[in-house]
């Protein structure tokens, strides 16, 4: 049976982490082949994120500082090459991914053994709006053109990891912009990477944070500055 | 001509400046007041850049981007902001390095204390 760790990367979900555990571990109790395990990692949340997910039976690691979506990620990896997990997960804590969207990828991953298998939310866009459509695809477009890696969904948190991803995987950036530069970074390691398709699913709660627009000029700036850096390096 | 190259130098890096403010003034990382303080500050460098050297040209009858041959306080001046540029980027390279430190000992310390609390 395999070990498997379920990182959910949260900050200030204290509304809904709850569910989103309870529904995970229920789905995965059932499974036969892998042992699964879910570790929230508390990214310095000002709310009841922590004893929420406590609650509902997660592993919880509660960040000292803030660090970002990506320091949280990071923690999370370290967490599961630490304890000797044969493969790990990432999804969000916000309900935007499905429990079973994440066995499937476990399976795919398993099945065809690679090393970073990305869930694709623009393999089957239904649900999603144009604008985050498009910003997606934009945002795939430059993590080709910076980083030579062609992917449909460069954004997405769903992410699988076999063992030697978890070894051998490790970034600078701690924001967002970590999604495309572990893309990077798993090419530079040659590192297999595939995509599998996962539903998109936005609720009132989800879209009501008001991810800004915005952040995707950040998000760009910060990865051609990441690899003009690197020729200095 | 050099100062045709210094203004096709300086204004991407003007240009970025500007966007960066921007983009912090829509994500709210900045009030309105210091928002238009940075960039009203950029502007007026851009405008001394663009119109500071037609104006004196004008003002000495030079033609429009008329230049001097480089002189030795010239050469002296690049040399120094390329070795700025060197001692620089060894430096970020030194940051880096601690960030990457400090990031490993963040990560194992909440580990480590979030263990010892799950027991």
């Amino acid at each position: 049976m395999k070990k498997v760790c379920v990182i959910i990367p949260a900050y200030n979900e204290g509304q809904v982490v709850g569910s989103v555990i309870k529904d995970a571990k229920k789905l995965f109790s059932k499974e036969k082949d892998y042992q699964i395990d879910i570790v929230l990692i508390n990214d310095g949340s000002k709310d009841n994120t922590s004893s929420e997910s406590r609650k509902n039976g997660a592993i919880v690691i509660d960040h000292i500082l803030n660090s970002g979506a990506g320091g949280a990620t990071l923690t999370g990896i370290r967490y599961a090459v630490k304890h000797n997990y044969d493969m790990a997960a990432t999804m969000d804590a916000d309900g935007q991914h499905t429990a079973e969207d994440v066995l499937n990828g476990i399976k795919f991953s398993d099945k065809t053994s690679t090393d970073l298998t990305i869930g694709s939310r623009l393999m089957n866009p239904e649900g999603m709006s144009r604008t985050k459509i498009i910003g997606n695809k934009g945002l795939s477009f430059i993590t080709f053109l910076l980083f030579g890696q062609n992917v449909t969904d460069s954004q997405s948190g769903l992410r699988i990891y076999s063992k030697n991803a978890l070894e051998d995987l490790r970034w600078k950036m701690t924001g967002y912009e970590f999604c495309s530069e572990m893309i990077w970074r798993a090419r530079q390691k040659k590192l297999s990477i595939k995509e599998y398709p996962i539903k998109a699913i936005y609720t009132d709660y989800s879209r009501g944070k008001g991810q800004n627009n915005w952040n995707a000029v950040n998000i760009i700036k910060q990865l051609i500055k990441l690899r003009i850096l690197e020729i200095f390096n | 001509m050099r100062y045709l190259i210094l203004l096709l130098l300086n204004l991407p890096i003007i240009l970025l400046s500007i966007l960066d403010i921007v983009t912090s003034y829509k994500m709210k990382k900045i009030n309105r007041g210091i928002f238009l303080g940075r960039i009203t500050l950029w502007v007026i460098i851009l405008a001394v850049i663009i119109g500071a050297i037609p104006i004196y040209n004008l003002i000495t009858d030079h033609k429009i981007f008329d230049s001097n041959e480089l002189s030795l306080f010239d050469i002296v001046e690049i040399t120094v902001i390329i070795a700025l540029i060197f001692y620089t980027n060894s430096l970020r390279v030194q940051i880096d390095k601690n960030e990457l430190r400090l990031q490993n000992l963040h990560e194992e310390l909440s580990i480590t204390i979030s263990d010892r609390d799950n027991k």
